[in-house]
């Protein structure tokens, strides 16, 4: 018996059939490069994996290939995967990612083999146990007994085996990215479709400014500054900019808020694997998350992490549905890897207020309220009265936990071309079969209880909800739009009329005269 | 000759006089531990000390005495404190400083000696250079170039331990705090003196809730789904408590900047280095500061820091002064070993919201602003309705920065006693010597120029300018003293009429109907 690796212990071959014999040395260079001692730190408040590894003392030669191992698990629905090869497949292909269905699907099929046998050697065991209760001769009881040792060593190996497969197949399965609507274009950005396109872009008759200059003469950004005290691509906002950026937090929330979404203002520094759970890398090369030193948390990039996190690991009455929030955050973004023209000025900076909408709803509903969240979008642009088109972006554009995602993208007559300013992304059950957010459909007569995280009563079975997101102000590019767009012959700039109640009914910002 | 170390080149000794070799036994546990390659990355833009220590192979056995090396210098006046010692040394005894102020006289002193023994190497260097120039017999040709060499090593030696011992003396000159105002109180917290006290504690007629109690049954926060997805002592605001902190930042501002600060809101990620010079110490064991991972980064505590930092290496336009900011930031605080009574609820959590007022100021001016600063915070407060007291704390309790400070506590029903809701701190130059703003008086004929970063010209000489700070409002605990304050029977809470146009007008929290 010959399985290529000494990480097995040798009782439980004994019992394995011949096409379990195969099967391991498939997976052998899996299983063994888990077999290790995580030393991660385990401050997470997640079910982790019972640590089978300190028993193992020769760490294998494998390790070179370990996978990072998961902490937490996906709800992945891995028998409707199976039934709907091609359709992942493509979805796949189109979406360009790098997720490997097939190795999937194997390490799924070893799983469902390794599971069945571990039941099958319970089985075992139970009837050893129960003879043993029996009246027996000596000899027959030490049969027994020795039989039932070898068993449970048997199955205890087995059951080690199917934690690092779990593990692994985890891995492989996370990376496999949401289906789409078929309703999305299917090609890179360029195949994006215009939903809509509202007003036009302004006419001139003065040679305009960009708003790095704007805000220069009209004294509202400090970039020199911030790139001293904390590095390039930080900024103050200074004067007006401090009164624009507050009216329109104000005027967002109060807007939405009218909808009918509740107002939140969220932590900025949550648990990675809060992150890992939405379907963002808070780890890696070209990751945009900043890392808190000495500990297992993170700085927000947006409050959808922390909103989408509200509800984690919890069973939402059905009456409470759809839950609409809309959440004031800073956000923070290394921006790794982010070059190129758009990065002048506020377009691209590490730290930045946002206001973002979140919506968690029945599956049925979610195209509904995706309709409803661009919806509010361009109201809110209207109002404001840029001029932006409305884009439904291609499968290559799409990241992973996304369904389908509508762009907003407005007009920046500094750039002289459309910049996004907003995103709404449906992401079906992607980031609630991670996040634990499920719901309790309720039978016409059921009474509905307010009983958060409650477990186990005897009612319909749960359903993972579905959540979506979408930017409601992302402010350093609604200042672009509004001083590019409003700019004035003589330097000034004016205020839109929706936002004046809420900056002392200021209409215009002007050149002020210079102390020093 | 035996200085008890191999760390010092042999070339070096022949120039040292007698009193010099003493000398350089007391220094060489310090001058052998720096001796050594610093392996911090060196991303700082102060000006960081020449790299000596390459070229010392040797790694000292002092190593573990090895104390933090600074990567600035605070320009700290030696002679006036080695002209005030026991000034300087009673103000460390009464603020309990850990400060060595003989240690420090004594790396002075050091310092001078050898300082003026490197300008007498280079003068005998200069004189057998200039003699070179000369035309000489070959034999005394070669003897000067022997002795030149000799003067080249030796005083090269002499400039390494030089930059050794200025980092030395500054390590150890940053811990000496600011010296006192005179009036301020000697003692600990307790011997702080009441300076004015305002209202007094409201009296109810049924029994009243603590802010966490209220604010569960209007539904305002989430610390339980904070701990889940950020830790301990987080904290989601819902509802009107998002409007409530809305409100109070715009309000604040609007009042603030009325009275001539002008608005900002501020990175929250800055360079350690500025927290440093603040005074603030963003490293170590029991640090309140964030780090960020892999880089020299850390989030704000207070908006102190990046404030302090916008006009660092600087020379002020004396035209141009005070300067008054108003700043908006989230504040980040570790909180590491706050255990204790005052921890509940909103008290003491890791990310708030603060509005901050920082002055630069003359020197001559800085007694007069830091009234005007505590002025302003009970004018604040008294606005609200508050009952407050505001005290002018004793030596014990203030940091090293501050030269006086006036603590405002205002009366807290849940607490049952007073609660510190905001500290005005005079810094005199503590900070600015460290942050390098200076500013250039201007005599009464010379026209103020605009030039920031200017150096050099032809003007009086510069002086470095008097910071203060002062909370204008630290959000949650004035969202803990209105919620506990205005609180009635019927569950509600009133809004203070001044922040009543800043929330659409809105009159009361009134408790909700519970959708679920």
């Amino acid at each position: 018996m010959n399985t290529g690796t000494c990480s097995f212990s040798s009782a439980p071959v004994i019992f394995r059939p011949p096409s379990q014999i195969r099967l391991f040395k498939t997976l052998t260079p899996y299983l063994s490069a888990f077999r290790r001692k995580d030393s991660s730190p385990s401050l997470l408040h997640d079910i982790s994996p019972p640590s089978i590894f300190e028993q193992c003392s020769t760490i294998s030669s494998h390790e070179e290939k370990v996978a990072p191992r998961p902490l937490w698990k996906a709800a992945i629905d891995f028998k409707w995967m199976l039934d709907n090869k091609e359709i992942v497949s493509a979805n796949i292909r189109n979406r360009n990612s790098t997720a490997n269905l097939e190795l999937v699907i194997e390490l799924y099929e070893s799983f469902c083999s390794l599971q069945k046998e571990v039941e099958r050697l319970r089985g075992e065991r139970n009837i050893v146990s129960n003879k043993m209760k029996e009246r027996l001769e000596l000899s027959v009881r030490q049969a027994l007994v020795e039989e039932g040792k070898k068993l449970k060593e048997a199955l205890s190996a087995l059951e080690d085996d199917l934690v690092v497969l779990i593990d692994k197949l985890q891995v492989e399965a996370q990376c496999i990215p949401n289906i789409t609507h078929s309703d999305v274009p299917i090609g890179g950005e360029e195949n994006s479709v215009v939903r809509n396109l509202v007003g036009k872009p302004p006419e001139f008759k003065f040679t305009t400014k960009d708003h790095v200059q704007l805000g220069k003469e009209l004294d509202l950004f400090d970039f020199d500054s911030a790139a001293e005290v904390s590095g390039a691509k930080f900024c103050y906002l200074k004067n007006e900019a401090v009164l624009l950026e507050m009216a329109l937090i104000n005027w967002t929330i109060s807007e939405v808020s009218k909808r009918g979404f509740t107002p939140l203002i969220t932590p900025e520094i949550v648990r990675s694997s809060v992150f890992e759970k939405c379907g963002f890398q808070p780890r890696g090369e070209n990751t945009q998350v900043y890392s808190i030193e000495g500990s297992d948390q993170c700085l927000i990039g947006t409050a959808e992490i922390p909103v989408g996190g509200i509800h984690m690991d919890s069973i939402l009455p059905d009456s409470s549905l759809p839950l609409k929030y809309v959440a004031y955050s800073h956000c923070f973004r290394t921006e790794a890897g982010a070059a190129g023209s758009a990065t002048r000025g506020l377009y691209r900076v590490h730290q930045f207020s946002k206001v973002e909408m979140f919506v968690f709803c029945r599956p049925e509903e979610s195209d509904l309220y995706h309709e409803e969240l661009v919806g509010i979008e361009e109201e809110l642009f209207t109002s404001l009265g840029l001029h932006f088109k409305t884009l439904d972006m291609a499968t290559g554009d799409l990241g992973a936990p996304a369904y389908r995602k509508f762009d907003v993208e407005a007009w920046m007559p500094g750039l002289g071309r459309y910049g996004e300013v907003s995103s709404a992304s449906n992401c079906t059950d992607y980031q609630s079969r991670r996040l634990g957010i499920r719901y309790r459909p309720t039978p016409s007569n059921y009474a509905p209880t307010s009983s958060k995280k409650a477990k186990g009563e005897a009612s319909p079975p749960t359903q993972f909800v579905h959540t979506l997101n979408a930017t409601a102000c992302a402010v350093p590019r609604m200042i672009i739009c509004l001083l590019e767009n409003f700019q004035q012959e003589d330097g000034s700039v004016i205020i839109p009329e929706p936002l004046r109640p809420f900056m002392g009914s200021l209409g215009a910002i002007s050149p002020k005269p210079k102390r020093w």
